[in-house]
């Protein structure tokens, strides 16, 4: 080969790849609507994905996998914590989290509560963006490797977490237990099933029994008269009855997300406290 | 130096100095914050330090590019630059906008836009220096009519560096359109035309210190840059795999990025088998050693390690965790600082007016602790990115919890980056150590002159040949080399 002809194989190839390179962009231009639900980005979005700028905010943590690494991934974040918990939260990241314990915190950012509500919009809307499945398993903020969970989206990966395949005639129990690792917002991201574990919920460990004493309690705001009716009661109104706690509720408003009694079907609901109702 | 005004490039390197030299500060601090509790949690957070680090990296780096370029140009097309003074100026707007940059960060003022974090009116500067920069390059070209393979490799490579900016300029409403963008920018910045101006750069050091055939070296430049572009063009996919784009960008970009360790191998073949048929009788051999240290570590570092991770089913666990950092840190390393500081020790002993060969043991020092401590570093980086993909990623375990699990890789890392931070701190000594000179000579100084102890007469010629080393020789003690 002589210096022409080198010269020729890099223009070559370089042209090849330009001209492929700008093909895919446009088509992909043709895609980015329906993939990331564009006719979603409200104006409410748009200011929230400039407070997410405006506080540098990628500098710490990711957005589908990119920025830095220094603070949990954000992309289902909406997903895994309800909209009460993450204003709670940006209001003053200490009351959640024990800088001694973890050795990191977040400072305090001063957001205005129309900042905050829009950031989560923001965050919200990349939440649902169709981005092939990313992550395979739920990027957990905080809580034990036991808690091994998997996204509904992937049953594959779901199913692989059970201890043997769950379907359709399955013991509800068993179809309780699947849902707790698979409903989404996902219930692992927040309760674990370990005595004293506390995460962003409290622990689910030894659930009945709390459920009969708490029924026994002056102290109890709900309706429910029986640990089945509790159990229901705290899933599809979770304000009902708060446990006590900063980190749970503010203003008798909990922190769990309320969407279960939309998201998940009456039989599906039944599965989970009778999953529940076994934990004593 | 032959020519008077390659004395700007003095100047260029300096201002790349001081601004290495912060960067590693605030690199240290960022370090220091993995391991935590922060003492300066609202005072400087670690967003802040981690904005300084990258964005100084990217103004030392492009004013190293600069430098090393004003320094060649005349080299290359046997002239005199068109105008120093527009050089000055450019330099002065240059700095200016870096270090308002920095100031600005400290106080939050920026894009919060991952590396592209320069406000408008900085971005602005940018673009207004790289225009100066380019035009004064360009004319010099022009009044020579000599324009060599190298210098137009460089020379591309730098225009398209600032062509590929204006994305960066522009505003995108969906953040998903303004990630695709982005990584026009960088990624085609890093991956593509930076390699063409490091190609370019190394091309320069290689004929000039292996003394071997410009014809040949200038065919296979052209063979490296094809397998760059081939490969890095396209495999920009591997930024596109998670954020909201369709599909064909995984195969695409596992394709593609799984070539582009290609161009580098060739690099570094390029390097060695330079060093082989043309042997290595130059007497700056600390330029030698980041010449080809520069190939090395960018093979290692930017080809070997991005292609550990870049295949979709890899990346998908690996994805945004430490193993990035790895990558990144060795990549920008061996690729881009160590090739500027190849420049620059080659071209230090012209600006000081001392022999090429007067380097002390101390600049071996600079090289081997800059080495050591960022391999260091990487394995680290990498030690700790596996912690963090096998519990956080695989076995679910909570973020913050597996950030507790991996704390000693953070204390292994903070030890390697205090080897490095000594290395670069004993490089940027050496650098400003001799007052600059700048006597225009018409062949370089290769030697300091012999003299016989016994009769006191001078007994080598300052620009006489000098012994070559058996070419298999492994890198000496930097003692033994002083003798040299």
């Amino acid at each position: 080969m002589n210096k022409r002809q080198s010269r020729i194989f890099a223009i070559v190839a370089t042209g090849f790849a330009v001209v492929a390179f700008i093909g895919l962009t446009l088509h992909s231009h043709t895609r980015f609507g329906d993939l990331t639900n564009a006719e979603n980005i409200t104006p409410e979005v748009t200011h929230g994905k400039d407070v997410w700028h405006k506080y540098n905010c990628i500098n710490c943590h990711t957005l589908f996998g990119e920025g830095a690494y220094y603070a949990p991934d954000l992309t289902k974040i909406t997903q895994h914590r309800g909209e009460a918990y993450l204003k709670a939260y940006m209001r003053d990241p200490s009351r959640f989290y024990d800088e001694q314990r973890h050795r990191r915190l977040m400072p305090t950012q001063n957001l205005s509560e129309e900042e905050i509500h829009n950031l989560i919009q923001f965050l919200d809307w990349v939440a649902n963006v169709d981005n092939q499945g990313w992550p395979p398993r739920p990027i957990l903020v905080t809580g034990g490797a036991v808690n091994v969970a998997a996204q509904g989206a992937d049953a594959g990966v779901a199913q692989a977490q059970d201890v043997r395949p769950v379907s359709a005639d399955s013991d509800p129990r068993a179809q309780g237990e699947h849902l707790f690792r698979t409903a989404i917002p996902v219930c692992t991201a927040c309760h674990s099933l370990q005595p004293g574990v506390q995460l962003a919920g409290p622990t689910m460990a030894g659930m009945a029994e709390t459920a009969e004493r708490t029924l026994a309690s002056p102290d109890y705001t709900g309706s429910a008269t029986d640990v089945v009716g509790y159990l229901r009661e705290a899933i599809v109104e979770p304000s009902a009855h708060v446990v006590p706690g900063d980190m749970f509720s503010a203003g008798g408003m909990s922190f769990m997300p309320n969407t279960y009694r939309d998201s998940l079907s009456d039989e599906q609901i039944d599965q989970l406290v009778a999953f529940l109702e076994t934990l004593k | 130096m032959r020519y008077k005004s390659q004395s700007v490039a003095y100047w260029y390197f300096a201002v790349a100095m001081v601004l290495f030299g912060l960067q590693i500060v605030f690199g240290l601090l960022s370090a220091a914050k993995y391991l935590g509790p922060d003492p300066l949690l609202y005072i400087l957070p670690f967003d802040v330090t981690k904005t300084i680090h990258t964005n100084l990296l990217i103004v030392w780096v492009l004013t190293g590019f600069m430098g090393a370029t004003y320094w060649l140009v005349p080299d290359e097309s046997r002239t005199e630059l068109y105008s120093t003074k527009l050089a000055y100026w450019q330099l002065g707007l240059w700095t200016f906008m870096g270090v308002t940059a920095v100031i600005g960060y400290l106080f939050r003022y920026g894009t919060g836009n991952k590396l592209l974090e320069q406000p408008l009116p900085h971005k602005l500067m940018i673009v207004v220096s790289m225009l100066i920069f380019l035009y004064n390059i360009g004319m010099t070209i022009r009044k020579a009519r000599r324009l060599t393979t190298t210098e137009g490799v460089l020379l591309l490579g730098l225009a398209l560096s600032a062509v590929l900016y204006v994305p960066a300029l522009l505003y995108y409403e969906n953040y998903t359109v303004s990630i695709f963008y982005r990584w026009w920018t960088i990624h085609l910045w890093v991956e593509g035309v930076w390699m063409m101006i490091m190609a370019g750069f190394l091309a320069y050091l290689l004929i000039r210190l292996s003394g071997i055939d410009r014809e040949v070296m200038e065919k296979w430049l052209y063979v490296i840059v094809g397998l760059v572009f081939f490969a890095g063009i396209l495999g920009t996919a591997h930024h596109y795999y998670w954020v909201g784009v369709p599909q064909y960008w995984l195969p695409i970009g596992g394709f593609f990025s799984a070539l582009e360790p290609l161009a580098l191998a060739a690099m570094a073949m390029y390097a060695y088998m330079a060093m082989r048929r043309g042997g290595v009788r130059h007497p700056n051999a600390l330029a030698l050693h980041w010449t080809i240290g520069s190939a090395i570590f960018a093979l290692f570092g930017a080809g070997l390690l991005g292609l550990a991770h870049t295949w979709p089913s890899v990346n998908q666990w690996t994805h945004g965790t430490l193993i990035t950092a790895m990558h990144a840190h060795s990549a920008f390393y061996g690729a881009y600082a160590m090739i500027i500081m190849a420049m620059i020790t080659y071209a230090l002993p012209g600006l000081t007016n001392r022999p090429q060969d007067s380097y002390s043991p101390l600049g071996y020092w600079a090289f081997w602790l800059q080495v050591s401590g960022m391999f260091g570093m990487t394995l680290a980086f990498g030690t700790a990115g596996i912690g963090q993909v096998y519990l956080e990623r695989i076995m679910g375990m909570g973020y913050l919890d597996a950030q507790m699990k991996i704390q000693v890789h953070f204390l292994m890392l903070i030890l390697a980056a205090t080897v490095f931070a000594s290395g670069v701190a004993i490089f940027i000594y050496e650098f400003f150590r001799h007052r600059p000179r700048f006597d225009v000579v018409d062949d370089e100084v290769l030697a300091a002159p012999v003299v016989d102890p016994v009769t006191g007469q001078v007994t080598g010629s300052p620009t006489g040949p000098v012994a070559a080393h058996p070419v298999a020789e492994p890198a000496p003690d930097p003692v033994v080399r002083r003798e040299h």
